[in-house]
């Protein structure tokens, strides 16, 4: 079940009616891998989200009417099985975390608040392998899912105004890294010392859409060799 | 190499071109001039051709002094120009000495004027672009907003100049601006009651207007969406957070968001409103996608023609 609408002038908004889960993000990139072969240099721009597709054209190259259609029929489709299979091969990222309140204001609030030791946070937080849903908000912020529900916690009611670099955070049953110090109103449970985003590293962010990525925890002296410096 | 010495750089001013594409879903904005037509003129008045960046000054209050001669030309919102504290116009390509102060103040109206100087502002291309994105600190001189003493290399000329004067004078705006937008995105979520209230509404601009979009507050648009996945943004998308007061987003905005939006104002409209000051008169009015794109054709037919 999806639908088709514009985004401004010069977009296309394909959007699933579904809950985020890894197939449909799955036939989400493949939808837009097939669009930038098939539209070329028209296409200036897409994104995928939870449960969306955005293609942004040139606008005066194209004809909405024919790119709707050529959407329409994408969706409908099967997802290319060789796609998913090389979405489904790639090597787990592993992100290494010092689990300190030093470095995670949030981490004994969170397991007083849940009744739980700081250990179980910890396990509970590095036990799954995660699945990137989306990126954005900062370059090589990714959005990880899906944490316990033992762990889910709102979002601070006023944002912190800077949340230093590499912060492992919380809000609802997501978590993420945050790439470089920004505001930011998700709970701070831990810190990863490597870089998430690099202009001079091929590709620039360390994560990307369809990744599989589990935390690892380190100590203070692994978390320094690794570059770490909070 | 020719060095254009900063000597005041007023509020916010930042080396920028036509932007970025291609980068949003690593979750950086296009960035670029929040009044692109009046780039592209300036562009054409020097006889640029690569798409050369410009300084735009927002409210502009600068000085600069080139240390060999150079043309410049001033474009966008209307300036007070003199050269070392003698008047000079503000709609011709100007012939600057070594050594000579250039200075540019705002005047009652827009916001973003743009400092051409031939040869283009040569600071390094980050993915492409010169642009300055100031939240994701890249671009530009250091990533960030000119300041006083800082020393911006120009690229040598290569061009004729078009010594005519055929820049675009930004009109005066309108004592109401319509906005017009492309209904999508949540639309359909709202309420035909609350879709008509929106639509009889008018709106004024706040001072929470900068280059990641502009605020507008007026009668709280009740969209009765309260959570969404996170999903792409677009210029011109309206948002609409929680207090029911619009934001519409312009060139640096957030990639993606969760916040219900009813539809983007065309781009045509977007750089009224991004030239518009606090206080001005907001509406906004529906069109189709295919109006958008005449709209769209139109403008760029004419400003082509213009420029010719």
């Amino acid at each position: 079940m999806f639908e088709i609408g514009p985004a401004g002038e010069c977009g296309l908004r394909l959007v699933f009616g579904a809950e985020p889960h890894a197939a449909l993000t799955g036939k989400l990139l493949s939808i837009q891998h097939s669009a930038q072969q098939h539209f070329g240099t028209d296409l200036k721009d897409s994104v995928v989200g939870y449960t969306t597709l955005t293609l942004f054209f040139e606008p005066l190259n194209i004809e909405r009417d024919r790119a709707v259609a050529w959407l329409e029929e994408s969706a409908d489709a099967d997802t290319d099985e060789a796609f998913l299979a090389q979405l489904a091969a790639r090597p787990v990222v592993v992100l290494p975390v010092w689990y300190h309140p030093s470095v995670a204001p949030d981490l004994e609030w969170l397991a007083e608040e849940k009744a739980l030791s700081v250990d179980n946070v910890i396990d509970l937080h590095s036990d799954p392998t995660y699945f990137a849903y989306a990126t954005g908000f900062a370059p090589g912020f990714c959005y990880l899912g899906t944490t316990s529900p033992k762990l889910a916690v709102p979002r601070l009611a006023t944002p912190r105004s800077e949340v230093p670099a590499g912060s492992v955070a919380l809000a609802d049953q997501q978590t993420a890294v945050y790439p470089g110090p920004s505001p930011g109103g998700w709970r701070l449970i831990g810190s990863c010392p490597l870089k998430l985003f690099d202009l001079k590293a091929a590709p620039h962010a360390l994560l990307t859409i369809g990744d599989s990525v589990r935390f690892e925890p380190v100590s203070e002296s692994e978390f320094r060799a690794l570059g770490g410096s909070r | 190499m020719t060095v254009l010495h900063i000597n005041r750089a007023g509020a916010a001013s930042t080396v920028q071109d036509s932007g970025r594409i291609g980068t949003l879903q690593l979750g950086l904005p296009p960035s670029g001039a929040m009044d692109h037509p009046a780039l592209v003129s300036g562009q054409h008045l020097l006889g640029h051709t690569h798409d050369e960046a410009a300084i735009e000054m927002a409210y502009a209050n600068t000085e600069v002094t080139p240390d060999s001669s150079c043309l410049i030309a001033v474009t966008g919102a209307p300036v007070s120009l003199s050269v070392d504290g003698t008047p000079a116009s503000n709609t011709e390509v100007l012939k600057i000495n070594a050594g000579q102060r250039v200075s540019i103040k705002a005047r009652s109206h827009g916001v973003y004027s743009y400092l051409h100087v031939s040869g283009g502002i040569a600071t390094a291309a980050v993915l492409n672009s010169r642009s300055t994105s100031v939240r994701e600190g890249i671009g530009g001189l250091a990533g960030t907003y000119l300041r006083d003493g800082d020393q911006l290399p120009i690229g040598s000329v290569n061009s004729d100049v078009i010594t005519s004067n055929s820049s675009l004078p930004l009109p005066q705006s309108a004592p109401t601006l319509m906005l017009r937008f492309v209904p999508g995105f949540q639309y359909e979520l709202l309420t035909e009651q609350a879709i008509s209230s929106w639509l009889e509404s008018e709106f004024k601009v706040t001072s929470r207007a900068n280059r990641m979009g502009v605020a507008l507050s007026g009668e709280p648009v009740n969209t009765g969406v309260t959570s969404l996945f996170s999903e792409a943004t677009c210029y011109g998308a309206i948002q609409i957070p929680g207090d029911g007061n619009p934001i519409v987003l312009l060139n640096d905005r957030q990639t993606v968001g969760g916040y219900p939006k009813p539809g983007a104002v065309i781009s045509s409209d977007c750089r009224r409103l991004a030239q518009a000051r606090p206080g001005q008169r907001i509406r906004f009015v529906p069109c189709t996608p295919q109006e958008a794109d005449r709209i769209a054709w139109l403008e760029q037919h004419y400003l082509e023609t213009r420029l010719r």
